[in-house]
């Protein structure tokens, strides 16, 4: 990757002749940035600018009040059964459904940031808490997330912070705090850790709320990654936050998951994205906007460059092809592609990337999307699918491997595999259901349709 | 084997899996052609009598103090009021240390001459992030090295030769699939449930066959060279695109050996309801099958004890012990316990005092548990200080490297040093160190 040249990488994207703001280049832009865009959605982003796109879905950062007073309201009666797995349906209504798809993308990469699991958690209004502060501010202002799930009860409990008291401070969660959220393994010293640990003595989770008590807070000097003072938790976070680390971090870490799984980029080129989100006070949407309308992000080196997380793969075909299905199999479903919404692996989260794959994997997401293929409330814009594509015009095998292709594929397939397709399924897009369906379902197990 | 006898081969293997996963009916009409997925089945029976590791990871960091416990060091009792066990309480090893009292079946296996266990394995300058610990207990590279592949990825590219016989290694479990097995030419399989482990659909036999050509080297070469705006001008392949149809040829051959080789088996052992043990009882029908995986890795999660210890290390261990001690049952009485060994590991030990909330924060050295029967029983190496400390936490006397060493050259037959990127001095692991270089 060194031979990318940071000048021309985070350049504003201008479209030429040899690389046209057309369907392609949308559809890659709404894969990144959310997680697939319908015909009608790609050919209206086309009569603006990419730049007017991105600005557009960058505003887009609070949910419309009557969206969201549905999923609430469907949150809420989830809530009341009590039941942690069925919060992830919840969710899986959101992400397929919200108007707002980088609002709900970002959602979901805070939640691979702060991985909280409602395995250990147990409550599942806690969880789904903290899934709205992520909302909250997963545009907005970094530095108010980061003090927000610092007093998290999800997170505090997960990390066995729910009591910190000063003869023994908990490490657990000053460690992850620089590790996993703000800075990144090797930017700290163990000291740093024993230290801001101190900081952090008293904060507590009673009755499910975060508390003070000031009897366990450790009112001695502490002295957190070279500043001294007697500090007390905010004080320690801001400390974290005032490190450089941060914004090379997350713009790493945005890197890799907005332009590409791999290889890692030089220091030098992510430099010009961290010194942005800096410049910016550490807001989330200017950096975003600096990531998505740069030549880096409409170039080769992002283009399917990327594995698509189940997530993306579910909620992508589904979002592409304007259909719904049932939230709860699409739930179990991701448990088992490895990406069980509030059931993170561990706090890391998700790696992404290559390990997404794996046999099992692999079988898995050709297994799930055969049973919502097979499940009848599965509809295509309320209707069949052979119906759905005759609606747009498309006419035998040919016309809807080239409509999956231009919407929910990164490249398009070989002459040779389209043929094989056609072969195997000649009924397909014909009014014929089943084999429409057949079509659909070989078209996105292929190694290609993995890739986003 | 003549290439007619291979033929012969598949073809027998190709009706066994259409009628134990199909069926007869559906089965009629299909055509001559054999799909490339049906063909990787081909089995190097030679391979069958060889040494098989299988690899139990402890995640979390166990608190290698209350497993193998110093009940009779003074120091131990002072570091661990709350925590700690007397002496009549360990199941006794020596004079001095005794197994956590949840742990009979592995005590039950040191008895019978089936287990060593190593002291105070541990690497210098040793980090306490849970993620570049393991990383480095993978890799065997600290995080400033390129790492881009694991210990037994290394080890599993040395084996691996150009086509056919079955999967080199397997990882089983929900989790995310180990670094350490990651290899620069060979895709190790993850199964995560045997039931979810082959294609479902109606049309799964066209399925199958599409996706055995879209794998095929010569398609794969096509879509990579396609005519879309997006990939035209790529600087050079899709690393990733080669990786997913690489993996897609895995998947579907050890979709169809698994499948295969797990239908009839019987034990008289009973296994532990626990994940692990239902884990750890599959790999001895896929061994017993005669399945040439030489590496076999699974995980038991939720040692990161920080606060109220006591109990789920004592279920975890327990988890653990029994899960162990019944696969070595098992292969026994299937006659397999002379090839199979088991290395169980942790990415660090505790810290030796514990905390105020009646657990421990993350440590450094800790003990390693190889088993099996070719294995040298007994306790390897001295009991580390509980005063001597570093930062708190027990020192190691003993490399990781080195257990890896004896296990690669000692049971596995190949040199360690390029493997482990230096020499290791081994350790007194195994009765005789016989396994023959191939």
């Amino acid at each position: 990757m060194h031979d990318i040249d940071p000048n021309w990488a985070w350049q504003v994207f201008e479209p030429t002749a040899e690389r046209p703001w057309d369907r392609a280049l949308a559809a890659h832009l709404f894969r990144r940035a959310g997680f697939a865009a319908d015909p009608t959605t790609l050919d209206a982003a086309l009569t603006q600018s990419p730049t007017t796109v991105i600005e557009e879905l960058l505003r887009a950062n609070v949910e419309p009040s009557q969206f969201r007073t549905t999923a609430d309201q469907l949150a809420e009666t989830v809530l009341a059964g009590g039941e942690a797995k069925r919060l992830s349906a919840a969710w899986v209504y959101r992400l397929v459904n919200a108007p707002s798809q980088l609002l709900e993308k970002m959602t979901l990469f805070w939640h691979g940031h702060f991985a909280t699991g409602a395995e250990k958690v147990t409550d599942a209004r806690l969880m789904w808490q903290q899934n709205q502060l992520l909302r909250q501010y997963a545009l907005g202002n970094f530095p108010a997330l980061v003090h927000g799930i610092s007093q998290d009860p999800a997170m505090l409990i997960y990390l066995d912070s729910v009591a910190n008291r000063k003869a023994h401070p908990n490490e657990n969660f000053a460690r992850e705090l620089m590790e996993l959220f703000c800075l990144g393994e090797g930017n700290y010293s163990e000291r740093d850790v024993q230290e801001l640990a101190r900081c952090f003595t008293g904060w507590e989770i009673k009755n499910k709320q975060f508390r003070k008590n000031k009897y366990q807070q450790d009112t001695g000097e502490k002295t957190v990654l070279g500043q001294s003072g007697a500090f007390d938790g905010e004080e320690g976070v801001r400390c974290v936050l005032e490190q450089p680390s941060v914004e090379r971090f997350l713009a790493s870490k945005w890197y890799r998951f907005f332009i590409a799984d791999e290889p890692a980029p030089s220091a030098e080129l992510l430099q010009p994205l961290a010194d942005e989100f800096r410049k910016h006070d550490l807001q989330v949407a200017p950096a975003l906007q600096f990531l998505l309308q740069s030549n880096l992000f409409f170039s080769s080196h992002a283009i399917g460059r990327h594995i698509k997380s189940p997530v993306e793969f579910i909620v992508g075909m589904l979002r592409g092809l304007q259909a719904t299905a049932s939230a709860d199999l699409i739930s179990k479903g991701l448990i088992r592609l490895g990406q069980g919404l509030f059931y993170p692996p561990n706090v890391k989260g998700w790696d992404g990337g290559r390990t997404w794959i794996n046999s099992s994997t692999l079988l898995g997401r050709s297994n799930l999307l055969a049973d919502l293929l097979a499940h009848e409330s599965t509809r295509f814009a309320g209707d069949s699918l052979s119906a759905y594509l005759k609606e747009l015009g498309i006419d035998g095998p040919q016309q809807a491997i080239e409509h999956y292709e231009s919407t929910l594929l990164a490249a398009r397939l070989s002459d040779e595999m389209r043929g094989e397709l056609c072969r195997a399924f000649p009924k397909a897009a014909g009014g014929d259901e089943p084999a429409a369906r057949e079509l659909l379902h070989a078209v996105l197990s292929l190694p290609l349709s993995q890739l986003g | 084997m003549t290439k007619g006898s291979l033929m012969v081969f598949i073809n027998t293997n190709r009706r066994q899996f259409l009628r134990s996963s199909i069926g007869g009916a559906t089965a009629i009409g299909i055509g001559s052609h054999i799909p490339a997925c049906f063909t990787h089945a081909a089995e190097n029976s030679k391979r069958a009598r060889e040494n098989i590791l299988v690899v139990v990871q402890m995640s979390g960091g166990n608190d290698g103090l209350n497993t193998l416990i110093p009940f009779a060091d003074p120091d131990y009792k002072a570091a661990r009021p709350k925590l700690g066990f007397s002496a009549a309480e360990v199941l006794k090893c020596t004079d001095s240390l005794g197994f956590h009292p949840s742990m009979s079946g592995l005590h039950g296996l040191l008895e019978a001459g089936d287990l060593a266990v190593v002291q105070g394995v541990g690497y210098d300058n040793p980090n306490r992030s849970h993620f570049e610990a393991m990383d480095i207990w993978h890799t065997c590279r600290r995080k400033q090295e390129p790492r881009p592949d694991g210990w037994l990825g290394r080890y599993l590219d040395t084996q691996a030769s150009g086509s056919g016989g079955d999967v080199l290694a397997l990882h089983l479990g929900q989790e995310q699939q180990p670094f350490a097995v990651n290899s620069q030419s060979v895709r190790v399989p993850t199964v995560r449930e045997l039931t979810e482990f082959q294609l479902r659909g109606q049309h799964r036999e066209q399925l199958c066959e599409l996706l055995s050509s879209s794998a095929d080297e010569k398609q794969a070469v096509a879509l990579r060279s396609s005519t879309s705006v997006s990939m035209k001008e790529s600087p050079s392949d899709n690393d990733l695109l080669a990786f997913l149809e690489s993996s897609t040829t895995a998947a579907l051959a050890a979709s169809e050996r698994v499948s295969e080789a797990v239908q009839g088996y019987k034990s008289d052992i009973t296994y532990p309801t626990s994940e692990l043990g239902q884990k750890l009882r599959i790999v001895a029908q896929l061994i017993d099958a005669g399945l040439t995986t030489k590496i076999y890795y699974v995980q038991l999660d939720g040692f990161d004890t920080h606060s109220q210890q006591a109990q789920t290390h004592s279920i975890l261990l327990k988890q653990w012990s029994e899960a162990v001690s019944a696969l070595i049952q098992d292969l026994k009485s299937h006659d397999h316990d002379q090839r199979v060994c088991v290395m169980s590991f942790s990415e660090f030990g505790r810290r030796v005092a514990e905390n105020a909330s009646e657990g421990t924060d993350h440590g450094a050295a800790g003990p390693m548990f190889v088993s099996g029967g070719k294995v040298a029983a007994g306790i390897v190496g001295e009991s580390p200080s509980l005063t001597d400390l570093q930062d708190g936490d027990l020192k190691h006397h003993t490399d990781f490297r080195q257990v890896y060493a004896t296990v690669l050259h000692d049971w596995l037959g190949v040199d360690p040093t390029p493997i482990l990127g230096g020499q290791y001095a081994t350790l007194p692991l195994f009765k005789n160190q016989v396994a023959s270089a191939s």
